[in-house]
């Protein structure tokens, strides 16, 4: 089993808040809590470092060196850490850990519950919590090793709970004494008793609407749609389901979505009349209607494009942080979405 | 095995989607029991001679027995030795065949536990059943007679699971990819995933007729499977059961108890995607009262096929969970005011909000004071079940729903669902196996890959019937 | 804005303007009339949109088609 440990500046002895800003490293074996894990029974293949600063003032510079050592050294488990309550720190074990999740690498990291490191590793990594500095480090390594080593070795990995480390805002299956139907009518006769209890709580996830737009007539929309319209005969292939991808066309000069010319790959509903007038599913026809009234200042030059069914909601979120950035950039000041 | 424990409103756990705060429930408190007014059913009051709910069948009454079979094996007929049953695959498939004119080809598979098969394209389970005194009115509707259910006996195999397969894309009656894959795995780590891993399975292989249209085609396939069902149940008759069952409800149940009823999402989106009532699908249904036996007694079948996990599969509406321990608690927690189906998966925001809401109102006119609603599969019906918690709750009735969770969470929610259960994330992925054998179809069979549990049959139900759930991990 | 045929979903995700679309697979068109009036009414649904978008709103706000 491969093992890449991660550490900051100071926990690699490189220096303490002089050397945070020092490029990334790759040093053979493990290093300073690194002995540890290996004492633990994680034995470590390679250490990589990063300056806290370094990381945080050139993010993408420093990721992208990590990562590419992470594809030539391809571990089967990424330490990353304990970073205890270092936020910098912290946040460097999060993002390296978020990416090398991307890259389908397991990690583990070891930082306090409310570390930033935490938010940033978006659900990608098992994170052990700690106390708030290094005194918890004894405590710490342990628990990582264990952690580690399975995730490394493919076995499961329990429930949070279980196994003490974060929930990761995943949801894990276990299964239970009582089937669904025995827990719903016990769920029934509690609540009816004045004592509703749940299996599931909703989360929170809110931005605040933006002001609104001061005059349609002098402002510049895009269409954008999760309704799989793309062009007849799908060229750029945009999956039918579980897209990981948005795709834009051109409509500059293009006054109306023609049967024929477009079509909707959308695994998730019947599309025979959407397909029959794919203006049913971006308004374009209207859209460009409305401009020869004067009642719009103006359409961007794309509609942009993506499969609504069985997408992850980070990707989902991905795909309109990535296309509300393109669309900041050239001046759009609001969207018309579209949803089957 | 872990306990769940169903969790207090504001009991907090630092998962990243935060917690719910403290909700409105408490607008929604019950008055305790001493001060509640006993409901009577509005329905018993005027239709008392319709009403089959809480009043004895004085005539035919529906019993279930049950033979419970040992081990199975092939052979030259199918015949009992003691409690081991041996069957003729080729005298079912001949005799399912029959049933099936727009299929070309029947074979039948006999698979036991352990043995380390993947059935794929799995379109149903269904369990052996017979009506012992007329076994022709057997699932009536679709292969039997029109009559109605939920009378008389019923001889019921106890052990075993009919499995019809068909690979409707090899057939060229869907594109590939339209459903995802369809497995139970008889050994390894999807063995537990379905209820199906540890009986034995009498897999029923279709292929349809080049040239038949969707619909002959997939009715074909059901009645081959029902027949198959009905043939194996048959073989008990003469032999002294191993349980009979009745699922009468006692007439005087104490009145202070509370009054629950289920309204039970079913859904009809068309061929290949239908659930039938007496063999007709449910396209247009308005939300109908059905009695409790008739769904374990042949009157509901399933002709859906996708999002495996979470299909309401025919042998769930047979062997029915929540029908079952709302049977059993009658008369000593709560009294049982009966099933009521309606649509999930409507197509408009208005159709969905009459359909919850005649829903309710068929709820609280049948005298309910609380309504489990279960849900359909995947994707927009979870709106159906959320608002028709919704409408439940303006009628002041308490609710609690059943759903699947996905990894993004709930595909959709209102304030007043406070009381959910869950069966499970269908997006965990199951470990990758590699079987030494695959009946159904090797097309899409995933070996060697890590399976996403919404391909496993039934892994999911929302009906209540499997064991799984999901905390935060 | 989004348009819809499931607001309830779009304000559970967090979605603040929200206009009722027509229907799941058709959100911005009505197959049951004919073209010039559907363009009329796909009109009218744009306009609606672009009404909703120039209006501040609590979070989670839906407007149906008519006002």
């Amino acid at each position: 089993m491969i093992v890449v440990h991660y550490l900051n500046q100071f926990f690699a002895g490189l220096g303490g808040e002089e050397a945070a800003g020092l490029e990334p490293a790759r040093m053979a074996g493990a290093v300073g809590p690194g002995r540890g894990l290996a004492a633990a029974g994680l034995p470590v293949d390679t250490t990589l470092s990063c300056g806290d600063n370094f990381f945080a003032e050139h993010e993408a510079r420093a990721l992208s060196q990590l990562l590419q050592w992470l594809d030539e050294i391809g571990p089967d488990v990424l330490v990353c850490g304990p970073a205890f309550g270092s936020g910098r720190y912290g946040y460097a074990c999060g993002s390296l850990a978020r990416e090398a999740g991307r890259r389908g690498i397991p990690v583990v990291c070891a930082m306090t519950p409310d570390n930033p490191g935490v938010l940033a590793a978006s659900g990608s990594a098992y994170i052990v919590p700690t106390g708030p500095n290094v005194a918890a480090m004894r405590k710490a390594l342990p628990a990582v090793a264990s952690l580690a080593r399975r995730l490394g070795e493919g076995e499961p990995v329990g429930t949070a709970a279980e196994d003490g480390y974060l929930p990761r805002g995943a949801r894990t299956n276990v299964r239970v004494a009582r089937l669904g139907a025995e827990r719903a009518v016990a769920a029934m006769l509690a609540r009816l008793a004045g004592q509703p209890g749940t299996e599931i709580e909703p989360g929170r996830d809110r931005v605040p609407p933006p002001q609104p737009i001061a005059d349609p007539a002098a402002s510049t929309i895009a269409l954008v749609t999760e309704s799989g319209c793309v062009p007849a005969g799908n060229p750029d292939r945009l999956p039918t389901r579980h897209a990981d991808v948005w795709l834009r066309y051109p409509v500059g000069g293009v006054t109306s979505l023609d049967a024929g010319s477009y079509e909707s790959v959308h695994a998730g509903f019947d599309t025979r009349a959407a397909n029959a007038d794919p203006n049913r599913l971006v308004p374009l026809d209207a859209v460009r209607a409305l401009e020869r009234e004067g009642r719009l200042g103006g359409v961007h030059e794309y509609f942009y494009t993506t499969s609504g069914v069985d997408t992850p909601v980070a990707a989902a979120a991905r795909f309109g942080q990535e296309i509300a950035a393109v669309l900041v950039s050239t001046g759009v000041q609001a969207v018309i979405l579209t949803g089957t | 095995m872990r306990q769940i424990v169903v969790r207090q409103i504001g009991e907090g756990h630092p998962f990243r989607l935060g917690m719910m705060s403290r909700s409105s429930t408490m607008s929604m408190a019950f008055l305790p029991r001493s001060e509640r007014q006993p409901k009577l059913s509005t329905l018993s009051g005027h239709y008392c001679k319709l009403s089959t709910m809480g009043r004895r069948q004085h005539e035919n009454p529906f019993t279930l027995a049950s033979c419970s079979v040992g081990d199975m094996a092939e052979g030259p007929q199918t015949a009992w030795s003691g409690a081991n049953l041996m069957v003729s695959t080729e005298a079912l498939a001949a005799a399912a065949l029959r049933q099936a004119p727009a299929l070309q080809d029947v074979t039948v598979h006999l698979v036991r536990p352990g043995e380390p098969v993947r059935i794929t394209n799995v379109l149903d389970a269904v369990i052996p059943d017979v009506k012992a005194a007329h076994p022709q009115s057997t699932f009536p509707g679709v292969l039997g007679g029109l009559t109605p259910a939920g009378h008389g006996e019923t001889t019921r195999l106890d052990g075993v699971a009919v499995l019809p397969v068909c690979d409707w894309t090899a057939a060229g009656l869907t594109s590939p990819g339209e459903f995802p894959s369809a497995f139970v795995d008889m050994a390894g780590p999807g063995q537990a995933m379905t209820a199906w891993g540890d009986r034995a399975a009498v897999v029923v292989c279709c292929t349809p007729r080049p040239g038949a249209a969707v619909g002959d085609a997939d009715r074909s396939v059901r009645m081959a499977s029902l027949q198959v069902a009905r043939l194996l149940a048959e073989s008990a008759s003469g032999r002294v059961p191993d349980a009979v069952e009745s699922f009468e409800l006692a007439g005087q149940a104490d009145e202070a108890l509370p009054s629950v009823a289920v309204i039970l999402q079913v859904a009809s989106e068309g061929t290949l995607t239908d659930t039938f009532l007496y063999g007709g699908a449910l396209i247009g249904m308005v939300p109908t009262l059905v009695d409790h036996r008739e769904i374990l007694d042949g009157a509901l079948t399933s002709g859906a096929y996708d999002w495996p996990a979470v299909r309401n599969l025919t042998a769930f509406y047979q062997d029915n969970a929540l029908i079952r321990a709302l049977t059993a608690a009658h008369g000593s927690t709560l009294r049982f005011a009966g099933v009521i189906l309606a649509l999930g998966y409507l197509d408009t925001a208005a159709e969905k909000q009459r359909s919850a809401m005649l829903a309710a109102r068929l709820a609280a006119q049948a005298g309910a004071d609380g309504v489990i609603c279960t849900t359909f599969s995947s994707g927009n019906s979870h709106t159906d079940t959320m608002l028709t918690v919704r409408a439940c709750a303006e009628r002041g009735l308490g609710t609690v729903a059943i759903v699947a969770e996905t990894d993004s969470g709930l595909t959709d929610h209102v304030p007043e669902a406070d009381s959910i259960i869950s069966t499970g994330n269908t997006d965990e992925l199951v470990r990758a196996w590699s079987p030494g054998k695959v009946i159904g179809g090797s097309g899409s069979a995933m070996a060697g890959e890590p399976v996403p549990l919404y391909c496993y049959l039934g892994a999911c139900v929302q009906t209540g019937d499997m064991a799984l759930t999901a905390v935060p991990g | 804005m989004l348009i819809t045929a499931l607001p309830t979903i779009a304000q559970m995700t967090g979605m603040n303007r929200i206009l009722r679309g027509v229907s799941i697979t058709t959100p911005t068109g009505d197959e049951s009339l004919a073209a010039g009036d559907e363009l009329a009414l796909r009109t009218r649904i744009v306009a609606r949109a672009l009404s909703l978008l120039a209006t501040d709103v609590a979070p989670g706000t839906v407007w149906e088609l008519t006002p």
